[in-house]
C-alpha cells in the first residue's frame, strides 16, 4: 500500500482502473452470462453520462472551493439545457453551447447574489434555484415552442474518432485502428481493456474532450495561479484573506458564476448532444450526482472525474441492460469491493467499520446469489449508495474547504 | 528624525460608547513600545485605526512624519505597517508559503504564481530577521508558536517595518513567550519598530523600551521603561490596586464530590486522547488543570459532561455512578458547566436572555418540567440571576449577543450556580472578559467553593489557576503528568510541566 501511495497520481489512477477492469473481467468470465461489463457501448455510455456529471461536479468544485455550498447545480444544469437548446436551434451547435454556459452562469449569479451579498443560507438558495429552474424553462418552452416540456430538435456538432487509437481520419487518410485490432484478437482481459478504451476514443463528442482537458487545466488554475490561491482562501479562511486586502466577495462571486457556467455546459451537452432536444426531466438528477462526485472526489478535479466516471459506468451499464443481468453482476463486484474495504478497515483496527463493510458485503452477496436480475431502481440509487459508503468509510480522508457554507460579512473577521 | 508613528487627538465613537477619547501616542523608530490597559480600555480599537481597519472620527495620524489617512489595511501595508492579530489569520489547509504570499503574490503573465521567487523572498526575509520556518509545511501541522512566526513573517514579507502585535503572548506558554521575545529583539536589531499590546505587566516590563497606558479610552501615561514597576503600571491601568484571584483559607472537606477513576477516552481512530486519568475533587475544593490547549482538557470535560464516550474507567458524582448516564441525566444530577467557548456552547446568541437562562436546565424547575416549559418561571428566574450576579442589561428580552463578553459570562455562571449544582466545571471562565467582570467571576467561583461545591477549573491564565486552586494538576498529551501545590509553584514551573520540560516522578493523583 505504501509503495502504491508513493507513486505519482497519473500512474496510480490508471493502475486502480486496470485493477477495476480486472475485477469486472473476472466476474464476467466466471460468474455471469453478461458480456456487457466490458463492452464498447458500455464505456461509451459511461462517458456520455459522466460528462455532464463531471461538469456539474467541477462546477461545484469552483463554488465550494470559494466557500459556497452549491446544491443548486441541478437547477443551473437545467438552465444550461434549455438555453443550450434554444441557442443551438437559433444559432447552431457551438453558439448553443456558449449560450448554455451563459444560462447556467445566470443561475450561478442568482445563487451568488443570494448567498454572498444577502447571506441567505446556501442550501435554501440552492433548493430555490432547483425549484425555479424547471419552472422557468417550462414557461419559456411553452411561450417559444408551444410545448411546456419539449423543444424542436437541436443541431448537433460532429463527433470524432481519435487518431490511431480509434481509427480517426486526417483528410482522406484513415489512421490505423489500434484498439479495434487488439479487441478483435479476443485476448482475455487485454481485449476487455481495449474494448472499454475504444468506447472512450471512438465517436467522441468535442465537449467530452474539452471536459477531460478541464482536469489538468483546473488543477493548474486552482493550485498554481493567483486566482486559485485567492479562490481557495475564500473557502478556507475568508477573514484571513480579507485582512490581506483580498476582495473575498469578488472571488466568491467568480467561483459561483463559473460554477453555474460549468453546470450550464453540462446541461447544454445533454440537450444538444445527448438527446438532441430540450426535454424537461432529461437532467435526470445529474446536477445532484455531480455534487456527489465532488464529495467522492474530495474537492479535487481528478477525484471528481473518477467519481463521475464511476457513476457514469453504473448508469451507462444499466441503459442497455434491459434484463438486468449486467447490473446484477455488479452486485458481485460490490461484494468484492466491500470485502476489500472490510479487510482494509481491519488492518486499521477499525472494527466497527470492518463489521459494517462485512455485513453490507454479505448482503450484496446474498442478493446476488438469490436473484437472477435486479430491478432498475438499483442502478439509479447506486451512485448515492457509493457516496454514502465513501462518507462512512473514508470520511476522515475527506477535506472539505474549512469555511464551506459559512456566511462572510465584509469587515468582520 | 521624525517618530515612526505619531497619533494626535484620536477619537473614535461607537453607538453608546467612546472607545478612544483624544488619544495621543508617539512611537520612536526602532523601539519596542508596549501599549497596556485592561480589556475594553480601547487598545484594540486604536490598533484597528492605526492599521486602517476603521477610520478615526477625529485626530491625525503621522507615519515617519507624513500625515496619512488609511481607507483599508492595504493603505497601512503600503506605508510599511503590518499587524499580527491575536487570533491567527491563517488557513490550516494551505502551506506556510501560500499563507505568507496571499494578497502579495509575485506573478508572471496570466496570474501564474512564481513560487520559486516567492520562496526565495521568504527565505531572505526569514534570514534577515532570524526566523526559521519550512515554507512547504501545511499550517495545520504547526505548533502555536510556529503559527505566530508565520504571522510575523507574513507581515515582514510585505516589507513592513512597523509591526503591531496584538496580545501576542495570550496564546503562548511561558517558554514560547521567551522564544517570541527573542524574535522580537532580533526584529528590533534588524531595524523594525514594534508596537506590542499586552496586559501582562511582567512581560511588558521585560521586553518594552517605552510604555503607554490606556484607561477607559484615554491615554493616562506614556513613559520610557525605566524604573517603572508592575505596581505602578497596575495602578495606572485600573486606577486602583489590581484585583487578584486569591482564595481565602481552605474550605476543602473530606467528602468526595467528583471521583474520576482510570478514565480513558479514544478518538475516531481509536487513539487515546486522554489515558488512564484518575482525579478526585472534594466538596469545597477547587482543582485546577493546567496544560497547553489540546492536551486532553476538553476531552476530559467531555467525558465528565457526557459528550464523549468513556472507553475505560468510571466517573461518579457524590457516590452516584454517572459513567453511562446521558448528558441530561448528568446535568440533573448536579453538574454545572461553564463552557470554554461561550458563543458556541454556552449561549444561543440570537435568543433572549430568559431563554438562554434555561439552557441546560430546561427540564428542571423553575424553568420547566419534563414536557413543558414554564415561561413565567423562566422569566422570574432570569430576573433573579440578573440581580444576583450583576448581569448588566437593559432587560431580559434583549438577545444574548447584545451583552458584553463579561456580562454573557456572568449570565452563564449565574445560570449554572442558581441551579444548585454539586460540581462546577469552569473552562477558561475569564477568557476575553474585562478586569471588572473577571473579579466578579472569581468572586462567584470563590463563593461556590465556600458553599461546598467541588470545582474543576481549567484555565490558560496561570496566575488565575494558581490564585484560585486548592490543588493543581498538569495535563500533557492526554495524561496527568504532575500534581502541584499552588502556594509552592510559579507560572514558570507550571509552564515547564505543561511543555514536558520538567517531569514529576509520580503523578498518581489522589
Amino acid at each position: 500500500m505504501k509503495a502504491l501511495n508513493d507513486l505519482p497520481a497519473w500512474i496510480r489512477w490508471p493502475l486502480y482502473a486496470l485493477a477495476g477492469i480486472m475485477l469486472l473481467t473476472l466476474v464476467q468470465t466466471f460468474f455471469s452470462d453478461t458480456e456487457r461489463l466490458t463492452q464498447v457501448s458500455t464505456s461509451r455510455e459511461m462517458l456520455r453520462w459522466a460528462v455532464p456529471i463531471f461538469l456539474a461536479g467541477l462546477g461545484g468544485l469552483f463554488s465550494e472551493r470559494a466557500g459556497v455550498v452549491n446544491i443548486g447545480l441541478e437547477g443551473m444544469l437545467i438552465l444550461g439545457m434549455w438555453f443550450g437548446a434554444w441557442g443551438s436551434i437559433n444559432y447552431g451547435p457551438w453558439i448553443g453551447l456558449l449560450i448554455g454556459v451563459l444560462g447556467g452562469a445566470l443561475g450561478g449569479l442568482l445563487h451568488a447574489v443570494a448567498t454572498v451579498t444577502f447571506n441567505v443560507d446556501h442550501i435554501i438558495s440552492g433548493v430555490a434555484i432547483n425549484i425555479l429552474a424547471p419552472a422557468i424553462t417550462r414557461y419559456l418552452s411553452d411561450e417559444l415552442w408551444a410545448s411546456p416540456t419539449t423543444s424542436p430538435s437541436t443541431e448537433t456538432p460532429d463527433k470524432i474518432d481519435l487518431l490511431f487509437l480509434g481509427g480517426g481520419n486526417i483528410g482522406e487518410w484513415e489512421s490505423p485502428d489500434l484498439l479495434l485490432s487488439i479487441a478483435e484478437r479476443e485476448w482475455w482481459f487485454i481485449s476487455d481493456v481495449s474494448q472499454l478504451l475504444r468506447g472512450l476514443v471512438t465517436n467522441v463528442h468535442w465537449v467530452s474532450i474539452m471536459a477531460l482537458a478541464l482536469v489538468p487545466v483546473t488543477t493548474w488554475l486552482i493550485w498554481r495561479t493567483r486566482f486559485g490561491l485567492r479562490l481557495r482562501i475564500a473557502g478556507e479562511n475568508p477573514g484571513a484573506g480579507a485582512t490581506q486586502g483580498i476582495d473575498i466577495i469578488r472571488y466568491k462571486y467568480l467561483g459561483v458564476i463559473i460554477s453555474g457556467g460549468l453546470a450550464g455546459l453540462g446541461g447544454a451537452f445533454i440537450s444538444t448532444e445527448l438527446s438532441g432536444l430540450f426535454q424537461g426531466g432529461n437532467s435526470a438528477g445529474r446536477g445532484f450526482i455531480g455534487l456527489a462526485a465532488l464529495i467522492f472526489g474530495n474537492w479535487r478535479p481528478g477525484g471528481v472525474l473518477v467519481g463521475a466516471l464511476l457513476f457514469g459506468y453504473v448508469f451507462g451499464l444499466d441503459l442497455k441492460d434491459l434484463d438486468g443481468t449486467a447490473s446484477h453482476a455488479l452486485l458481485l463486484v460490490n461484494t468484492v469491493i466491500l470485502a476489500g474495504v472490510g479487510a482494509w478497515a481491519l488492518t486499521k483496527r477499525r472494527t466497527t467499520d470492518a463489521i459494517l463493510a462485512g455485513l453490507l458485503g454479505v448482503g450484496a452477496f446474498v442478493w446476488w446469489i438469490s436473484a437472477e436480475t435486479v430491478p432498475d431502481w438499483w442502478s439509479n440509487i447506486l451512485p448515492y449508495v457509493l457516496v454514502l459508503l465513501v462518507l462512512v468509510f473514508f470520511s476522515q480522508r475527506l477535506r472539505m474547504p474549512a469555511a464551506l457554507g459559512q456566511p462572510f460579512r465584509k469587515g468582520e473577521t | 528624525m521624525a517618530p515612526a508613528i505619531e497619533l494626535t487627538g484620536i477619537t473614535k465613537r461607537f453607538p453608546g460608547v467612546v472607545a478612544n477619547d483624544n488619544i495621543n501616542l508617539t512611537v520612536e523608530k526602532g523601539e519596542i513600545h508596549a501599549i497596556c490597559g485592561e480589556n475594553g480600555a480601547g487598545k484594540s480599537t486604536l490598533m484597528k485605526i492605526l492599521y486602517g481597519m476603521q477610520p478615526p472620527d477625529e485626530g491625525t495620524m503621522k507615519v515617519h512624519g507624513d500625515v496619512v489617512e488609511f481607507g483599508s489595511p492595504t493603505d497601512a501595508i503600503d506605508r510599511g505597517i503590518g499587524m499580527v492579530h491575536q487570533h491567527f489569520m491563517l488557513a490550516d489547509q494551505l502551506t506556510v508559503l501560500e499563507n505568507v504570499i496571499l494578497g502579495a503574490e509575485p506573478t508572471a503573465a496570466g496570474g501564474v504564481i512564481k513560487f520559486s521567487e516567492a520562496e526565495a523572498h521568504l527565505a531572505r526575509v526569514a534570514e534577515d530577521y532570524g526566523l526559521t520556518i519550512d515554507p512547504d509545511d501545511m499550517v495545520e501541522t504547526l505548533e502555536v508558536g510556529e503559527r505566530q512566526r508565520v504571522e510575523i513573517i507574513k507581515v515582514l514579507y510585505r516589507g513592513a517595518e512597523i509591526l503591531i502585535l496584538d496580545e501576542p503572548t495570550a496564546v503562548l506558554v511561558p517558554q514560547e513567550v521567551e522564544a517570541l521575545f527573542e524574535n522580537m529583539r532580533e526584529l528590533k536589531e534588524g531595524g523594525a519598530t514594534i508596537i506590542f499590546i499586552d496586559h501582562k505587566l511582567d512581560e511588558v516590563l521585560e521586553i518594552s523600551d517605552s510604555i503607554t497606558v490606556l484607561r477607559h479610552g484615554k491615554t493616562v501615561a506614556s513613559m520610557p521603561n525605566d524604573g517603572v514597576t508592575a505596581h505602578d503600571l497596575a495602578e495606572l491601568m485600573v486606577g486602583s490596586e489590581l484585583p487578584t484571584p486569591e482564595t481565602a483559607e481552605s474550605t476543602v472537606t473530606e467528602r468526595v464530590g467528583l471521583d474520576i477513576s482510570a478514565v480513558t477516552v479514544v478518538d475516531d481512530d481509536r487513539r487515546p486522547v486522554i489515558e488512564n486519568i484518575s482525579l478526585r475533587i472534594h466538596e469545597g475544593e477547587i482543582l485546577g488543570i493546567a496544560g497547553v490547549e489540546g492536551n486532553g482538557q476538553s476531552e476530559l470535560v467531555d467525558a465528565i459532561i457526557g459528550t464523549a464516550a468513556v472507553t475505560a474507567g468510571s466517573i461518579s458524582l457524590q457516590g452516584l455512578d454517572i459513567t453511562n448516564l446521558s448528558v441530561r441525566k448528568r446535568r440533573e444530577a448536579g453538574i454545572g458547566y461553564v463552557p470554554e467557548d461561550r458563543h458556541h456552547e454556552g449561549l444561543m446568541l440570537d435568543a433572549p436572555l430568559w431563554e438562554n437562562a434555561a439552557l441546560g436546565h430546561q427540564t428542571q424547575a423553575p424553568y420547566g418540567s419534563r414536557w413543558l416549559m414554564n415561561r413565567s418561571g423562566m422569566r422570574s428566574q432570569t430576573e433573579t440571576i440578573k440581580d444576583e450576579f450583576d448581569v448588566r442589561t437593559p432587560n431580559i428580552d434583549v438577545s444574548a449577543h447584545a451583552l458584553s463578553g463579561g456580562n454573557q459570562q456572568k449570565l452563564i455562571i449565574g445560570r449554572e450556580l442558581t441551579a444548585d449544582p454539586s460540581l462546577l466545571i469552569a473552562a477558561h471562565p475569564t477568557r476575553g472578559i474585562d478586569v471588572g467582570a473577571q473579579a466578579a467571576v472569581w468572586e462567584q467561583i470563590r463563593d461556590a467553593r465556600a458553599a461546598g461545591l467541588a470545582t474543576l477549573l481549567i484555565s490558560a491564565d496561570l496566575d488565575e489557576l494558581i490564585g484560585l486552586s486548592d490543588s493543581i494538576v498538569v495535563m500533557l498529551r492526554g495524561r496527568l503528568v504532575a500534581r502541584l501545590q499552588p502556594d509552592e509553584v510559579t507560572p514558570r514551573d507550571l509552564g515547564a510541566y505543561m511543555t514536558g520540560a520538567a517531569t514529576q516522578e509520580t503523578a498518581e493523583v489522589h
